[in-house]
């Protein structure tokens, strides 16, 4: 394994699972919790004749920030595309309870410091949803996510982080949504169904997925961006993403429940806002969005570094 | 299963395979012995993902007598000659002892399963990361 220092300067899509989550969080402070040598993989997969994998294809554990607890869930898109079945659901899960447990404790011992170390917790997605060889569990697990989400709500963050290979698809992409922030570098995808299964139930006139300037502007961290889902776009480093949880960190709930894009009545009615402009816009490709939204050659977009893009962009402004 | 098999002569023979055609996983025991073996400094050791044409590996410390043990997880069936000679040269060329391979394989080359072995023990004997 490469040393922490090398890993903060390391591109964060090249990571596995396993450096995600050490580079996510303070130098030496992440142990993992259920990893490989404790071999908890799937009982569905060897019925079907599927290698498993002694992690199952999830790194869980917990690191710090300073003196935050960060609670870490970074997925392998590597093993069956970081699809989602019963055991490393059930990780996911155990993992943001813990961080709830940790926060009670916290609050009950350390009541006046309770900002100062409150736990977070980060899930770097690499996912294309439901495991199919384990539907019932892995859809189970997706809503026990969302659950525990709820319960954690106003009491710790939870950060989402996409950047890797396989983005984020599927079910996990309803999760993402779910989440209080969401931190992306370029690379990083968010979506529900993904381009390939567009093409192939609607057709290549709808959507073409070999069309990878076309996928990156639909499902990309720009768009995303621009839109108000992504909260931080960041560059493609492991480092870049540990600086922005730690930011995030130091937040008080109150700013960091404004990140969210839904979760109320208020969210809600800007979300049927947006359904409504795109119903009587009719926008073609993301561009005309873009374009909407006062980037006036929105074409030039997609080319410009992170840096350059963070100056000169215009995004949706949310009230 | 019936298979054609083309003989040197020219013939063509039919082929009758008893054995039924299963999605069961394979599980191939071995165990080595190399001539100086030497162990591992680190208690354990974990390398590589079971993606397609991949592998993982988990090398654990334990007291064999100098032997080796190596249990390989396979899907694919008929390569148990191909795994232990790779496994095999393994041990010889890094003189490996006191040591137990688990495997969990998908379709790994022979040469893919030998890097992986070979990355997995260099990261076995590295100091711990800081």
């Amino acid at each position: 394994m490469q040393k922490w220092d090398e890993l903060e300067k390391s591109s964060f899509l090249d990571a596995n699972a396993r450096q995600r989550a050490i580079g996510m969080t303070d130098k030496g402070s992440f142990t993992e919790l259920l990893g490989p040598r404790d071999r908890f993989t799937s009982p569905h997969l060897p019925v079907l004749g599927t290698a498993v994998e002694f992690d199952d294809g999830m790194v869980t554990g917990v690191g710090r920030i300073g003196k935050h607890p960060v609670f870490v869930i970074s997925m392998e898109g590597k093993f069956i595309g970081g699809a989602i079945g019963e055991v490393n659901g059930g990780k996911m899960v155990g993992t943001i309870r813990l961080a709830e447990k940790a926060a009670a404790r916290i609050q009950k011992e350390h009541p006046d410091e309770y900002a100062a170390r409150r736990p977070l917790v980060v899930i770097s997605f690499e996912t294309g949803g439901v495991r199919l060889h384990e539907a019932n569990a892995g859809l189970l697990a997706h809503a026990e996510v969302m659950d525990a989400f709820q319960d954690c709500r106003h009491k710790l963050p939870i950060i989402c982080v996409v950047g890797s290979k396989v983005g984020c698809f599927g079910g996990m992409g309803f999760v993402a949504a779910a989440t209080d922030v969401i931190i992306m570098n370029e690379q990083g995808r968010i979506g529900l169904t993904g381009p390939e299964v567009i093409e192939q139930e609607m057709g290549k006139e709808e959507f073409d997925a070999s069309n990878k300037a076309l996928v990156y502007r639909t499902t990309g961290a720009k768009q995303k961006y621009i839109m108000g889902d992504c909260n931080y776009l960041v560059e493609d480093t492991i480092g870049s993403f540990y600086q922005a949880i730690a930011d995030v960190a130091d937040k008080p709930m109150a700013e960091i429940e404004k990140l969210r894009r839904i979760g109320s009545v208020k969210l809600v009615e800007e979300q049927m806002g947006l359904v409504k402009l795109v119903g009587d816009m009719q926008p073609k490709d993301a561009m005309d969005l873009w374009k909407y939204y006062g980037n006036e050659k929105p074409e030039e977009l997609p080319e410009l570094s992170t840096a350059e893009f963070l100056k000169v962009v215009k995004c949706r402004v949310r009230n | 299963m019936v298979a054609w098999v083309v003989q040197s002569t020219g013939e063509i023979q039919k082929l009758v395979i008893k054995e039924e055609i299963s999605v069961a996983l394979q599980t191939l025991n071995f165990e080595f012995q190399a001539e100086t073996p030497e162990t591992m400094t680190k208690e354990w050791s974990h390398l590589g993902v079971t993606g397609s044409g991949d592998l993982e590996v988990l090398m654990e410390k334990k007291n064999l007598g100098g032997k080796v043990q190596a249990k390989v997880v396979t899907p694919v069936k008929g390569f148990d000659e191909v795994w232990r000679r790779m496994l095999g040269k393994f041990v010889n060329d890094c003189q490996v002892g006191d040591v137990s391979i688990e495997i969990n394989d998908d379709n790994a080359t022979p040469i893919v399963v030998y890097m992986r072995l070979r990355q997995a023990w260099a990261e076995s004997s590295e100091k711990e990361a800081e």
